[in-house]
């Protein structure tokens, strides 16, 4: 017995230590290297000065040690060698980068099985000053196809990955940050009550992603299909984007001050026809007898005008601020910021400003239980003016451009009185220094993290995390047409829409992850948890008409009316998974997510979506013996996801309509549909990711097969029923892709390091199902239909919902008038291409191409000008309105100078110049080749309807480290 | 001593005091607090995990209301008083949506005027310029033709509605049906205007077995049919609800039941089935003596919800105004005072190779209202078919009262049929212009072609009907 209890000492005893400095290649020391105890949950961190200690188990072990950017280190260790300095070499494939893969544990990318998509920090921001975070995010992701909406200052960008997933509005990808999920809506202004426009969706604005800070990004990881996306179950179908900030670093503190200052100018301008005499004008307009005249008159008195350059042709002037503090100790961490941008638009009166402060703290309240806790505090504004369709509103500049007339003096006279344009609704001068359309958000974000190490022993760990979060936004709106706009006069007599709106969305995660690690190199991680979600919205829009000359209060008018919609929405779901990792050879994953919506049809049902993936590292096995091949990983993925329909798609009810004062109902146009089911996206995923030469060249390479089942669509009844639309469930989309990324480290020595990154990917689309197989024949089928407010008509160009066809296609009418397809707005495949060079120790150039080939707009802007006679002689003889959008662009740019200073305050001072969309190649005819008419919801992109003109931003920063 | 490990036979408590009663390494102490540690945890866990497991089956989402309006069920079983009421509020409401755009695509077509605004359309497809042809998937079809429906659906809910409630009394509800049907007659008439011999759809109460196209020839018969089922029910009945001003004088069921005979008159009419139109004109409110202006109206307003009149163009914009077509007021007669419908353009801007030298004046403000059938329609009615039916004196006395009422004396031309059709339609030309009425007169007397109608760029043509909208399938 006594000897089982020294036996029991001895075993308990048997540990030795070993201790040591990690550095790279050029000597510096490392912070922050993960060394672990291979095989076990040991481990420690380097310290500040790169040295570490650890307390190994056993009589010999093998160490790891990994750092994101270098090359994973194994070394075998024992008793005789206690004092192991290790050296790291980059690698630039990132093989040791950490990724999420469940919604509570992380995995290396050089086990993951799915095509996941990281953009650092560095790479987000790293080369010029970005505007918004979907902004940033151009040619540095495969699969992903992203399209600005249109110019205006405080973005509007629809981001679409692996294809069209959804038409019921929510095409857009779910957005994590720090744990919450956060709100991406874009909410109209109400200014279509004034211009006529046709929905919310052609108000052009912009999206609530953009009161992201951009430089408060750590990392951001992109899950494009449902194969990555699964674990995030109903809300997953567009792809998940999972943000996570900065975290402050143990050491010293760090003050960061960053300064910009930027010009924006008009991308690309398209030009007015220019009339170079009294026959030529004649010519233009011949039914104008009085205007070759007037024409002359306007040239002898000096008084001819280019209006496109009036009106587009300002520089506005950008500044952007921003101040970081970040540092701690073993327990606390902290990360504070602080950034001001004010940006001027390309407009004169149009502009945005941004107010962020964040604190992120990260504290050990023991050694088991540590709390991290995120708060962001955002305040913009923005000056958006009037752009994108209209009907006879007389406010949108493109509509006012386009039927101006240069020889026409619009200008004010010595009393500030505007003429009337005799050949528009509107002035645009008028409309650009008095009418307003603005809006302003106040936005809190917190999030709060709990992790509690329950159990940790040698070969298991136990944790619990419990996570939750909330962001509240208070969006105001506020659109102003004065009294005296000729399209008010006699009608409205002006118009005044101030919309309150208020979105709050809280949510929690439950998680327990139990990590068990046997001796023949076998481990699994169970996860086990709960998820609910919660979304509220009140949007109250208060419109004044018949207004009070010179008052712009809402009280100050003879008309007012008053709508609000209220939509709640709330999920919940348990999720489980298992991941079994032999010995970093072979690792599969199984899981299942079971969810509940109360947007479906029954919202207490339980919806499945499971998830399963192997990959296969061929390079760890032992009868691998290549050197020059160090990863060679094949993958393989299935996963499904969900999406439920928009609020209100459940129910059939009676809106207001009122004569005289008196209330009436009428019917509303959309049938709802109390059974709808949730639409499944099914994904399975092939890949092999490649790294050879001593990790200078990293190949990943990619083919999915997405099928969207029972996708949600809003069908065009027979509206002779009394409506217009319907909701429905029976529809099949497939999407195909593949997605090729390249990172080569050509050059590395001490002088000249260049790396180059190239992303190639394509996706095509396919409606594999409506209604029932076989096209129309079946009395039951649903035959192809124009979906509801997508587009104009057919005649003018349309999407159309048609088994066998893309569902991005543009379709006309042929000879015979029947539908027939004239182009399809899906590129042929897109190309980014992005170099970092640095040269000695003191100078970076870093910049960005973006290809994209193919894709076609409707460019219903040069069906304006047309009419109005104003577009430019050489854009007259192009056939019909659908272009190749085709466009090479040099996207980013920027050089950078560090200037070292050996001063107790100062660590080096960093001097640069960049540049953001300087140069577009493209044979588009009108502003930009990436537009949409109607925002970035359902089929959206390839419709141009006079959009806010895109700007070229060119900056110059100074960055002070202390 | 030995220290046995019995795993469950004791509890933690027990264990502790055995713990405690004996003295031994720390080593030893060590490995069992870890073990009691590691019995505590997970007995924390699996307790963590058992409410966990209560808590997700007792979460239960309650069955989803619309926040935002009443929905349909609510009225479709045992609606209320107010309940029917907002129903006929409702579809007296929106009968005035969407004509705005009949008025203007039928009228652009019979070259009435032109619309000259952003949308190239109304001056291209409209106008048939180089041959383009009518599209059936744009707004100067759809919209008259998708609000013409809602109205209909509307009142088929008002007759579901009282045919499922006991909250009104028997006489009562014959009101609210008389009431739906004579304005669902009406909005077929104009849809059946519009679509001509492609026939319409007559029965469309339940969306999802949606009533065939009926022929033209039996879609008239069926909206007669209509019109007479109304009519009956109206006597007899009473009205529980009131609808706005523009019905003063029409909002009992007796006299809202002669709108019901004005509205059968017109069908008649524009069905060519003249015997039936003498028989009804006289229960309608016609008045070859009274006043033109008599009859029921849609009025507007700037009340909080409401529109206004889609017609009233402001004086001077050219950027979206209705611009006479120049033979109006060519071949005006002098002096006539329906020339006060047109007002003389300050400024002449051309759009799309077209211009004309007046612009609207037909309603003078923002709310002015618009006649649903007036006195002087009815007259002109009265004089048609007494033309077709051989009485061409009393044709000429109906004429003459137009005529004077224009301001331009008696008729002084040849008293026969052909002669007098042409009078009649120069006299409806000028009096019913820019209502939605020329389109439809001219293609009646087989004068809706080039023959009749001006060309004024070299390749228009002259449509003669709509197309059936590409929802229909």
């Amino acid at each position: 017995m006594l000897v089982a209890l020294l036996f029991i000492s001895l075993q308990a005893n048997a540990q030795f230590q070993v201790s040591g400095t990690v550095s790279d290649e050029a000597g510096e020391t490392l912070i922050g290297v993960s060394i672990l105890v291979k095989g076990t949950t040991r481990g420690t961190i380097s310290d500040i000065d790169g040295n570490y200690t650890i307390d190994v188990p056993g009589s010999s072990a093998v160490l790891e040690f990994s750092y994101t950017g270098f090359k994973t280190e194994t070394v075998e260790v024992s008793p005789s060698n206690t004092t192991l300095n290790v050296t790291l070499s980059e690698d630039i494939t990132n093989l040791a980068e950490v990724v999420v893969t469940g919604l509570a544990s992380t995995i290396k990318r050089s086990n993951l099985a799915n095509a996941v998509s990281k953009v650092s920090g560095t790479e987000l921001t790293g080369v010029t000053t970005q505007s918004s975070v979907d902004g940033a995010l151009y040619g540095k992701l495969t699969g992903v196809n992203i399209v600005q909406s249109n110019g205006a200052p405080g973005g509007g960008i629809a981001v679409r990955l692996r294809g069209v997933s959804s038409l019921s509005g929510n095409n857009q990808p779910l957005i994590i940050l720090d744990g919450v999920y956060i709100t991406n809506a874009e909410i109209p202004s109400g200014s279509r009550f004034a211009s006529g426009a046709n929905s919310g969706t052609e108000e052009g604005s912009s999206n609530r992603i953009a009161d992201i800070n951009p430089a408060d990004i750590e990392s951001i990881e992109v899950l494009k299909g449902a194969s990555a996306a699964a674990i995030y179950g109903t809300r997953a179908n567009a792809g998940v984007i999972i943000i996570t900030t900065k975290k402050g670093v143990a050491g010293k503190t760090r003050v960061t001050l960053s300064q910009d200052i930027g010009f924006n100018t008009i991308q690309n301008k398209v030009g007015r026809r220019s009339l170079d005499s009294e026959a030529e004008v004649a010519e233009v307009y011949p039914n104008d007898p009085d205007a070759p005249a007037q024409w002359a008159a306007a040239r002898a008195a000096g008084r001819l005008f280019d209006y496109e350059d009036e009106i587009y042709g300002e520089t506005g002037l950008i500044s952007d601020t921003r101040l970081n503090v970040s540092g701690g100790n073993d327990k606390t961490k902290y990360f504070i910021s602080g950034a001001y941008r004010t940006e001027d638009g390309i407009i004169k009166n149009t502009g945005y400003d941004r107010f962020t402060t964040r604190m992120n703290i990260d504290h050990k309240i023991s050694d088991k239980l540590t709390i991290s806790t995120t708060s962001n505090y955002v305040r913009s504004d923005a000056s958006r003016s009037f752009t994108g369709n209209e009907n006879e509103g007389g406010l949108s500049y493109g509509y006012t451009l386009a039927f101006t007339r240069d020889y026409v003096d619009l200008f004010p006279d010595e009393n500030g009185v505007y003429p009337n344009n005799p050949n528009y609704a509107g002035n645009p001068i008028f409309v650009r220094d008095q009418a307003k359309n603005e809006e302003s958000n106040n936005r809190f974000i917190q999030g709060v993290k709990l992790d509690w190490q329950a159990l940790q022993k040698d070969n298991q760990v136990l944790r619990f995390t419990l996570n939750g979060g909330l962001d509240f936004l208070f969006n105001q709106t506020n659109v102003y047409v004065p009294e005296t706009h000729q399209a008010q006069v006699g009608l409205d007599n002006g118009f005044i829409g101030v919309g309150k709106n208020t979105i709050f969305n809280y949510n929690y995660q439950l998680f327990g992850s139990y990590d068990y690690y046997t001796d023949g190199g076998l481990s699994f991680s169970t996860q086990a948890g709960i998820s609910y979600l919660s979304f509220d919205r009140d949007f109250v829009l208060n419109q004044t008409t018949q207004l009070i000359p010179l008052q712009t209060n809402l009280t100050q008018g003879g008309t007012q009316e008053i709508s609000q919609r209220l939509e709640t929405e709330q999920e919940f779901g348990f999720i489980a998974q298992e991941q079994i990792n032999w010995d970093d050879k072979l690792i599969a994953t199984v899981g299942v997510r079971f969810d509940k919506s109360s947007l479906n049809g029954d919202p207490n049902k339980y919806y499945a979506f499971p998830r399963a993936s192997l990959a296969a590292n061929i390079a760890n096995f032992d009868f691998w013996n290549s050197t020059d091949i160090s990863q060679f990983k094949l993958r393989v993925a299935y996963g499904e996801t969900g999406n439920s329909a928009s609020f209100g798609s459940l129910f059939t009810s009676l809106s207001p309509n009122n004569i005289n004062g008196a209330p009436g109902f009428v019917i509303r146009s959309q049938q709802g549909n109390p059974d709808l089911i949730p639409e499944t996206s099914s994904e399975l995923e092939f890949g092999t990711d490649l790294s050879l030469f001593d990790n200078k060249l990293g190949i990943e390479l990619t083919y999915y097969i997405r099928n969207v089942k029972d996708l949600l669509y809003n069908r065009s009844l027979p509206s002779s029923s009394g409506f217009t639309n319907e909701i429905r469930n029976d529809l099949d989309l497939e999407n195909t892709g593949l997605e090729l990324g390249l990172t080569i480290n050509p050059v590395r020595t001490s002088n000249f390091d260049w790396v180059t990154n190239v992303n190639f990917w394509f996706n095509n689309s396919e409606i594999t199902l409506l209604g029932t197989p076989g096209n129309g024949t079946d009395a039951a089928d649903i035959p192809s239909f124009v979906p509801p407010g997508v587009a104009f008509g057919l005649g003018l160009g349309s999407f159309y919902i048609n088994e066998g066809t893309p569902i991005t296609a543009l379709w006309g009418r042929d000879a015979n008038g029947n539908p027939t397809i004239t182009g399809d707005t899906e590129p042929d495949f897109q190309l980014g291409w992005y170099n970092q060079f640095k040269i000695g120790k003191r100078v970076d150039f870093n910049f960005l191409t973006h290809w994209k080939q193919g894709g076609d707009v409707l460019n219903l802007s040069r069906l304006l000008t047309d009419i109005g006679g104003v577009t430019p002689e050489n854009l007259l003889d192009l056939e019909g309105f659908i272009e190749d959008a085709s466009y090479f662009r040099l996207r980013e740019v920027g050089l950078y100078y560090t200037l070292p200073f050996e001063s107790d305050y100062i660590e080096n001072i960093r001097f640069g110049v960049s540049g953001r969309n300087l140069i577009t190649l493209t044979d588009y005819s009108s502003y930009d080749p990436e537009t949409s008419t109607k925002g970035g919801t359902g089929l959206s992109t390839g419709i141009e309807v006079t959009p806010f003109p895109s700007s070229r931003q060119l900056y110059f920063h100074v960055n002070f480290n202390f | 001593m030995i220290l046995t490990d019995k795993p469950g036979q004791q509890t933690s408590k027990e264990m502790d005091r055995e713990n405690s009663k004996f003295e031994m390494s720390s080593l030893t102490a060590g490995v069992i607090k870890s073990v009691n540690k590691k019995k505590t945890i997970m007995r924390k866990a699996f307790i963590l995990l058992l409410g966990l497991a209560l808590y997700t089956t007792s979460c239960t989402f309650d069955d989803q209301v619309d926040p935002n309006a009443p929905s349909l069920n609510s009225v479709l079983s045992n609606a209320s008083l107010q309940e029917l009421n907002l129903l006929v509020t409702g579809t007296e409401a929106a009968m005035r949506n969407g004509f705005g755009t009949f008025c203007t695509s039928s009228g652009s077509i019979a070259r009435e005027f032109y619309k000259f605004d952003a949308d190239p359309r109304n001056t291209e497809d409209l106008l048939g310029k180089n041959g383009t042809q009518l599209d059936n998937n744009t707004f100067y079809l759809t919209a008259p033709y998708n609000t013409r429906y809602r109205v209909v659906k509307n009142c088929n809910i008002l007759l579901e509605a009282v045919d499922n409630t006991d909250q009104v009394t028997a006489a009562e509800k014959d009101g609210y049906r008389g009431f739906a049907n004579t304005v669902k007659a009406h909005m077929l008439l104009q849809v059946l205007s519009m679509l001509d011999d492609n026939g319409i759809r007559i029965d469309v109460a339940d969306p999802e077995n949606i009533g065939p196209f009926v022929a033209e020839g039996q879609a008239y018969n069926d909206i007669l049919a209509l019109l007479d089922l109304g009519f009956s029910q109206l006597s007899g009945a009473s009205f529980a609800f009131s609808l706005s001003s523009g019905f003063d004088g029409f909002n009992t069921p007796s006299s809202f039941g002669q709108y019901n005979r004005a509205i059968s008159a017109k069908t008649a009419l524009y069905a060519e089935q003249w015997d039936e139109v003498t028989k009804v004109i006289n229960t309608t409110f016609m008045d070859l003596g009274g006043p033109l202006d008599v009859g029921p109206k849609h009025v507007f307003s700037n009340s909080s919800g409401d529109i206004q009149n889609p017609l009233f163009k402001a004086a001077g914009q050219s950027g979206d105004q209705l611009v006479v077509h120049n033979d109006f007021i060519n071949n005006a007669t002098a002096g006539d005072a329906r020339l006060s419908k047109f007002r003389a353009r300050i400024n002449t801007p051309s759009q799309d190779d077209l211009n004309g030298t007046h612009e609207t004046a037909l309603f003078a403000t923002s709310t002015s209202s618009i006649d649903l059938i007036r006195n002087e329609e009815l007259i002109l009615i009265y004089a048609e078919a007494s033309m077709q039916n051989g009485d061409l004196t009393e044709a000429v006395n109906a004429i003459n009262v137009i005529r004077n009422a224009a301001g331009i004396g008696d008729y002084a031309g040849t008293v026969d049929k052909d002669s007098l059709i042409d009078e009649l339609l120069y006299q409806r030309s000028y009096s019913l212009w820019g209502e939605g009425h020329r389109m439809f007169d001219m293609r009646r007397y087989g004068r809706l072609n080039s023959n009749f109608l001006p060309i004024d760029r070299a390749g228009d043509i002259i449509h003669t009907k709509f197309p059936v909208p590409l929802t229909e399938g």
